[in-house]
């Protein structure tokens, strides 16, 4: 209290003074005390006033305390003492553990022994100049003051500074007051040290001994760290320059609409839409033909002209009809009735009778790459013109469907852009007819069709067709929602099935035959996994989802429908490509295969080994079991030759061997049995189906036994067969037993 | 136009249409088959409410497309609206039900 009243004295004093310095200084003016303002109408009150002491005394006591507070307890109905609180009086409401310390204490010690804050406060440092005047007076004047203040605070960096100041001070003493005033008014409240009290002594001495101004300067001590010991600095950093840049999108489009709904609105709508569908629904036809009848709109005259040629067509149909049967007037005889009397001097042996030749002009230098018989009418034929000469392939192939009742021109004939490869009737409807060609594509053809009109369905070209050659072609069964499928099997090693939706063929892969061939290296380190070339396929006749499929590489696998990975069974049947497995039709077990290893061969279901085996002497391109008979087969080779078995009469060899074309030329492909007449059609490589009849002894039936009752000939035609295969089972079957090469005639 | 259908129809076979049908739409296929099986949806589910179905329709699509779609169900009604280009789907359904679908946003 008593330093701050002095220093405001000294302010007083020196108030004008310290002027002109600070303007010096203008660097360090935030440190200067502030001159107090004086109002004008201040009083004016004496200096003793102002220096007079008034002292105040803080005391622990509280003059508020009560000594004896009581209380009412309304439980012991009377007044009790209060208990008396810690605090007395006060609650403390917070607690606030501070950061200062007693500089006497341990602790302080260690802190100054670590360098701490010898002193406090003047953190700011200004320049300490101690000022000594020899003259007395001005000793005087200071005396009141708390002294010279500790020059320890005085830093070496500001020292030019100080000399500076000095120099100046020394011209001017009262300037140097000045500087002493205003560190005075700093270090007030600064704690003096033991070494403070040193240094006045020093300066008197120094004061005693030279009259000149003393600078000392300590060196600089670490300032101590707390809550009252800081200074703030800071600096203001350029404001960036804002510039804003905004973009504005392009909005989405829009468009505007408007309608009104009304119920009849909606009604006839739906009435149109119906309308449309039905439409749609009737156009069954492909869209190739719908365009063209829509492109011709025909006029009367055409029309006309259409009926007219319709009937010349059918009279003239006629004409050739009757112009045939008189050419052929024989032939058509015999086909019924003519039977080979020599088949009765010759047991067991038989002969085929040439009855018609059918060619196609166009497709003279084509071969018969597959022909079938009509399930539905007995004299009527399909085949199919393709070409097996790989290395010659033809450009076109063609579709005819030949009656035996006009062998000199096709009833149907259709010409494709691809050789036909192989074909197959539809049982259900017989003018459904579907074939696969060379370049993998399948399609299916409508006899009922008008002969301009093409294909009804064709795979897409593009998207799944096969691709490789179609070797085989079958119908299957109906699918569960109805539509006709087929399955088609090809060199690409697919077995497809093709459902025939309203327009379009669908194709579903029902098994992709891999190979035993490890995968191939193949080029930039990739491994191409070999698919076996299916070669012909076989349709179980009960079990609608078991079928058989040849390979090219001489594998016979059945397969199942369910499974698309795996075979049910594989065996290694031939040991050249299987060009026709054929079941029995009355033994649902037993099926015949042939290869282009020259053999035929009759399996078990379940065997491993087959029950016979033929060696035919030329590639065998067909076997087909006969209809009429469990044991009668047909083969044909491809040195022209036609061999027909019945395993009842010989299981070793024959019992006919006929050459049908001359096997210089040509080579027979296919056989077909006709269902109900005893003939048999064979095509060759150079285009002509050629229909043979079946001598009488090619064609025995089984005469039922006298004791047994009557049965029919189908229980009988098994019961034949179970008796042939008993005589193979029994002693267990035997490699070699049926191998014996058979002698050209 | 009404009568030529009755009568090529015949009255002894008068068929009930139910199925939805698309009147206009640009929208996309798989959008338009979304917004189609949606408003089958809501309409059999809600078929006494429209409210409530166009309700349904309107937050599944603004779930399923974005935000700020508008659906209107009713049986009879006319509108002229402005849409977002391909968010606009205008169908009937169920024989007396017209349902339309946009976006604005």
């Amino acid at each position: 209290m008593s330093s701050a009243s002095s220093s405001d004295c000294e302010d007083k004093d020196t108030a004008t003074k310290s002027r002109g310095n600070l303007q010096d200084e203008e660097g360090l003016d935030w440190l200067k005390p502030r001159t107090l303002l004086v109002p004008d109408d201040q009083e004016d009150v004496p200096d003793a006033d102002l220096e007079e002491e008034i002292g105040r005394i803080l005391t622990t006591i509280n003059p508020q305390w009560v000594a004896d507070e009581v209380a009412y307890h309304y439980g012991q109905a009377k007044f009790v003492v209060k208990p008396k609180p810690t605090f007395g009086k006060a609650y403390p409401l917070y607690v606030y553990q501070g950061t200062a310390i007693r500089k006497d204490s341990d602790e302080a010690k260690a802190q100054i022994a670590a360098g701490y804050g010898k002193v406090g406060f003047d953190d700011a440092g200004p320049k300490r100049a101690k000022v000594k005047k020899s003259t007395t007076e001005m000793e005087e004047e200071e005396e009141p003051e708390a002294e010279p203040p500790p020059q320890e605070e005085v830093k070496e960096e500001e020292a030019p500074d100080e000399e500076k100041a000095k120099e100046e001070g020394g011209e001017d003493q009262e300037g140097g007051q000045a500087d002493a005033a205003a560190d005075e008014e700093t270090e007030a409240v600064a704690d003096e040290g033991a070494a403070e009290e040193q240094v006045p002594e020093d300066a008197g001495e120094a004061g005693e001994t030279h009259v000149e101004e003393v600078l000392e300067i300590k060196p600089r001590v670490k300032k101590l760290a707390n809550q009252f010991n800081f200074c703030e600095r800071a600096a203001l950093t350029y404001n960036f320059p804002r510039r804003s840049v905004d973009t504005q999108t392009v909005p989405p489009p829009r468009a505007n609409y408007g309608a009104t709904c009304l119920q009849s609105i909606i009604f006839d709508f739906y009435q149109e839409d119906y309308a449309r569908k039905q439409r749609e629904k009737e156009e069954e036809k492909p869209k190739r033909l719908r365009k063209k009848t829509a492109k011709h709109v025909k006029s009367a005259q055409q029309i006309h002209d259409e009926q007219l040629a319709q009937r010349i067509r059918e009279a003239w149909t006629i004409l050739e009809r009757l112009v045939n049967q008189n050419i052929y007037d024989e032939i058509a005889q015999d086909y019924r009735y003519w039977d080979d009397p020599s088949d009765e001097f010759r047991e067991g042996m038989g002969s085929l009778l040439p009855l018609w030749k059918f060619q196609f002009e166009p497709m003279r230098s084509h071969a018969v790459c597959d022909v079938q018989w009509n399930p539905h009418y007995q004299d009527l034929f399909a085949v199919a013109y393709g070409s097996l000469d790989f290395t010659q392939q033809q450009k076109e192939g063609c579709l005819c469907l030949y009656s035996i009742k006009n062998p000199a021109f096709p009833e149907y004939s259709v010409i494709t852009d691809s050789p036909i490869i192989c074909l197959d009737v539809y049982k259900e409807t017989p003018y459904l007819i579907c074939i696969g060609r060379y370049d993998g594509n399948v399609c299916v053809y409508n006899a009922q069709l008008t002969l301009e009109s093409s294909y009804q369905y064709k795979s897409d070209s593009v998207r799944d067709k096969h691709s490789n050659i179609v070797w085989e072609i079958k119908w299957g069964a109906r699918m569960i929602d109805g539509e006709a499928s087929f399955f088609s099997i090809s060199g690409d090693g697919r077995v497809v099935q093709w459902a025939v939706m309203p327009g379009e063929l669908q194709a579903t892969t029902i098994i992709t035959l891999h190979s035993s061939v490890p995968p191939i290296p193949g080029p930039d380190g990739t491994l191409l996994t070999v698919n076996s070339c299916g070669s012909c396929i076989c349709f179980h006749p009960e079990k609608a989802d078991i079928f058989m499929v040849g390979t090219e590489d001489g594998m016979i696998h059945t397969c199942s429908l369910k499974y698309n990975r795996n075979y049910v069974r594989s065996v290694q049947g031939h040991h050249m490509p299987v060009y026709r497995i054929h079941y029995n039709n009355y033994n649902n077990t037993i099926y015949a295969s042939c290869s282009g290893d020259w053999r035929v061969k009759i399996w078990e279901d379940g065997r491993d080994e087959p029950l016979f085996m033929f060696e035919l002497g030329s590639p065998v391109g067909d076997v087909k079991w006969a209809p009429y008979s469990s044991t009668v087969f047909a083969a044909c080779t491809a040195d022209g030759k036609v061999y027909v078995y019945d395993l009842n009469v010989n299981k070793y060899r024959p019992i006919c061997v006929q050459a049908v074309v001359s096997k210089k030329t040509k080579k027979l492909t296919r056989v077909d049995f006709n269902p109900r007449l005893p003939v048999i059609v064979c095509g060759d490589t150079k285009g002509t189906c050629h229909v043979v009849k079946l001598s009488p002894n090619l064609r025995v039936m089984c005469k039922p036994p006298k004791k047994a009752q009557v049965s029919d000939q189908r229980t009988l035609q098994i019961m034949k067969l179970d008796k042939l295969l008993s005589l193979v089972r029994d002693p267990p079957f035997q490699t070699g037993v049926v191998d014996e090469k058979f002698d050209d005639d | 136009m009404a009568e030529e259908g009755a009568t090529t129809v015949g009255a002894a076979e008068k068929v009930i249409h139910t199925y939805p049908l698309i009147r206009h739409s640009d929208m996309t296929e798989e959008m338009r088959i979304e917004a189609m099986e949606l408003s089958v949806t809501a309409c059999e589910k809600y078929s006494q409410n429209n409210e409530l179905a166009a309700r349904m329709v309107k937050e599944s699509m603004d779930k399923k497309f974005g935000p700020a779609f508008h659906v209107v169900v009713g049986e009879s009604y006319g509108f002229e609206i402005t849409y977002e280009c391909t968010t606009i789907c205008y169908m009937y359904f169920g024989g007396n039900q017209a349902i339309c679908i946009w976006k604005c946003s």
